[in-house]
């Protein structure tokens, strides 16, 4: 499968966030998305989940050579702020998102195996969200999605407020659940995405770019984003 | 001290200005005309500095002469065996004595008093000497005018149309020197917004006097005052002194303004924090429904004090509004025709008055704040199957909240018409109470549609949306219309219902074919 953006510009005012963006990912992988302050990547994410609607270009699946457009079921977007309806308890939270997803989420099982899977203790489950320090809202949020299956998974910044326990709890998950699907993370920290992603790809002056790893150690791959990313700030 | 003026001045008009455009920004076409580049350019901000300060002049003037004209001038007449003069005098010094607590300019945390004083750091005491100076010379000159005016009208000797200036300022300058006296004793700042339980009776106590004893036929004597109006005019003068060597207006404004100043900068939490309270954490509450029916239940249940107290609370007055007025009946024959005039030709006022009990704007707050604001993230959360399905359980539910007072009000007037000597058109019973249930119902459907066309919320839960203010302020003005309109109740009870319906089915359309696409997150 692939996730394919074509030509997707956004501007606000006069300002051109996105220009051209064009590029293929390819299922199976993490792409880390890099970037400036304020280079767009929060607007890409918005566009791709429909929250924003670009000016130019379109997105769509190939699934063996076939195109189609992308359906909210195929999405899955976890904010760098976790939200979850506070009012309701985890478990109900996930009671209600599996009756109305029924249809769509191939073998469903117990509640209480996703909690375990999550690693979100039985006194916890039972508790209303918004009592939930923010590491579990995050992993509430990313059971959804993973429960969801989605072809597409947005993470913006998904493991910058986490203490160093659970961060590393969402590598291992984030990092089982990359098989057929598309993973795109956007991140400010560049040894995350050296660690975590298969791909790097830079955002810039409103377009995408993949830097080649090459044959390149992590320190001189490292010179190279920044040496990229510059460029982008004197342009 | 005229630098800290101009200063202050400008600062507000900055934030007022920036104001105007930023909603601007956000206002369907004008939008588009509006380039980001226009906060900095300069002979725009001077223009808007020029409307601001025509602004400033302007409601100096027009709020004091609504307040003594509509406040005080008008009812005078209400009260017609009474010596006018007399009157309004009395009426005068009740509401003067609201306003010297309650409107003391000097303890009013804003916005423009946060940025001046906490942000840029301007010397507090000249800040707070200079602007309050300004607003007591605002408060001289707009009652001399105006007090001139009407006093000179209703029969008062000129000296005592000074005496109605010298005293509002006056009774303002002796309580914002009590509050600083008592600043340096206890050590509590007094802050407007926050006048408390004592407060609010007491508001309640002298509006009732203002308007109630006058009914009666008490009013406070002439002489007494004029020797009232004299006393804290004297009092004022004394005032001054406290107010200009009291020197910890650093502290006071600090302490005032720190809930100001936490509100903005985690203005964010201090939302979040407040709308988590709203949520009950009363264990017993679980549901038995399922999927959208599930959520909704658990929702409505979690937010029973916010969605149902206030509605209940508007039955349970009305209710006994409606017993005192048929009581009324039974005791006093005038009462009769009076009411039952009312009940035929006073519909089109119902609905101001249904305007204003319907819950729907805050159900759509809490909606959002605490639903929408985080589901809305979720993909399957907008497919448009499942946009209307919610949209039909949360109108079920508003439409519930409604009725509840609006069933007491629309019986009650029914039971009104009919002990108040009744109507041989039958059909007024129905209507009445039909008309009053659609009313409501109108209202429900009304602010549910603009909430899921519009969807006017950001995720921190502020109104980023010219559109949906313009609506709003439509609708209100269209209620407000209603007011002066007399007309028989068989009319315009079946126009009422007639119009309902159909805006219920027009909303019905709008929704299907736009709220799939219209509601999502602002950003």
């Amino acid at each position: 499968m692939r996730f394919v953006l074509e030509h997707i510009a956004k501007s606000y005012d006069k300002k051109e966030v996105l220009k051209d963006v064009d590029f293929t990912f390819e299922s199976g992988k993490i792409y880390g998305l890099l970037g400036r302050n304020g280079a767009g990547k929060t607007t890409l994410f918005n566009c791709l989940n429909d929250d924003i609607k670009a000016d130019a270009g379109s997105f769509w699946l190939e699934e063996k050579g076939d195109k189609r457009d992308v359906i909210p079921e195929d999405i899955g977007y976890v904010l760098s702020t976790p939200t979850v309806p506070e009012f309701l308890t985890g478990r109900e939270f996930l009671k209600f998102f599996i009756e109305i997803n029924e249809k769509y989420i191939k073998d469903i099982k117990p509640l209480d195996e996703y909690f375990d899977m999550m690693g979100i203790g039985p006194d916890d489950r039972d508790r209303l969200l918004k009592d939930y320090s923010h590491g579990m809202k995050n992993k509430m949020q990313m059971l959804i999605n993973m429960i969801a299956q989605p072809n597409i998974l947005l993470l913006d910044e998904p493991l910058t407020s986490l203490d160093v326990v659970v961060a590393e709890e969402m590598k291992t998950i984030l990092r089982s659940l990359k098989e057929d699907r598309v993973t795109i993370l956007s991140t400010h920290i560049m040894d995350l995405a050296l660690d975590l992603c298969d791909e790097i790809v830079l955002l810039h002056n409103g377009e995408l770019e993949v830097i080649d790893r090459a044959e390149l150690g992590s320190h001189d791959f490292k010179e190279k984003i920044i040496a990229a990313l510059r460029e982008d700030y004197h342009a | 001290m005229l630098k800290t003026l101009r200063i202050s001045f400008s600062l507000k008009n900055t934030y007022r200005v920036n104001g105007i455009i930023h909603s601007l920004k956000h206002t369907p076409l004008i939008k588009k005309l509006i380039p980001d580049m226009w906060y900095s350019v300069i002979g725009l901000k001077y223009f808007a500095y020029a409307v601001a300060g025509l602004w400033e002049f302007l409601s100096a003037f027009l709020g004091k002469l609504s307040y003594i004209f509509f406040m005080i001038f008008l009812p005078v007449f209400l009260y017609e065996s009474m010596d006018v003069g007399q009157v309004f005098l009395h009426i005068f010094i009740c509401l003067m004595v609201i306003g010297s607590y309650a409107n003391t300019y000097l303890f009013n945390p804003s916005n423009d008093k946060y940025y001046a004083l906490i942000l840029m750091r301007m010397n507090a005491k000249e800040y707070a000497l200079v602007n309050y100076g300004y607003a007591i010379l605002k408060v001289l000159i707009g009652f001399l005018i105006f007090g001139f005016i009407f006093g000179l009208k209703i029969g008062l000797p000129w000296w005592q149309c000074i005496l109605l200036a010298t005293a509002t300022a006056g009774i303002k300058l002796s309580m914002a020197a009590i509050f600083l006296l008592g600043y340096e004793k206890t050590g509590v700042g007094m802050s407007e917004n926050k006048i408390g339980v004592p407060g609010w009776v007491g508001i309640f106590v002298l509006l009732l006097a203002a308007y109630g004893l006058p009914a009666l036929g008490i009013t406070i004597p002439l002489q007494i005052s004029v020797g009232i109006m004299a006393f804290f005019t004297v009092t004022g003068l004394l005032s001054v002194y406290e107010i200009i060597r009291f020197t910890d207006y650093r502290e006071v404004y600090h302490q005032i303004l720190i809930d100001y100043q936490n509100a903005l900068h985690t203005a964010q939490d201090a939302v979040k924090e407040q709308n988590k309270k709203r949520i009950s954490v009363d264990a017993d509450i679980v549901s038995n429904k399922k999927g959208f029916e599930y959520m909704n239940d658990l929702f409505v249940k979690r937010h029973r004090k916010i969605l149902w107290k206030s509605s209940k609370k508007i039955a349970a007055v009305s209710a006994m509004f409606i017993v005192a007025l048929v009581v009324a009946c039974f005791i006093e024959e005038e009462a009769k025709s009076v009411i039952n005039e009312m009940m035929l030709t006073w519909l089109p006022y119902f609905v101001f008055i249904m305007y204003y009990m319907n819950r729907g704007a805050i159900f759509a707050n809490t909606v959002f704040v605490n639903c929408d604001s985080s589901m809305l993230t979720y993909p399957f959360y907008k497919k448009p199957k499942l946009v209307l399905e919610l949209f039909w359980i949360r109108l079920r539910e508003l439409v519930k909240i409604n009725l509840l007072p609006a069933v007491v009000i629309g019986c009650g007037m029914a039971l009104m018409l009919w002990v108040s000597g009744g109507t041989d058109t039958y059909m007024n019973y129905v209507i009445l109470v039909v008309s009053i249930i659609a009313m409501s119902i109108f209202f429900s459907v009304h602010y549910l549609t603009i909430y899921y066309l519009f969807q006017p919320y950001n995720l921190n839960a502020e109104v980023k949306n010219g559109a949906y203010h313009i609506i709003m302020g439509v609708t209100y003005f269209c209620v407000y219309l209603f007011i002066n309109l007399k007309m028989s109740t068989f009319i315009f009870g079946i126009m009422t219902i007639v119009f309902c319906v159909l805006y219920c089915i027009v909303a019905g359309i709008l929704v299907y074919r736009l709220a799939p696409k219209t509601f999502k997150l602002r950003t």
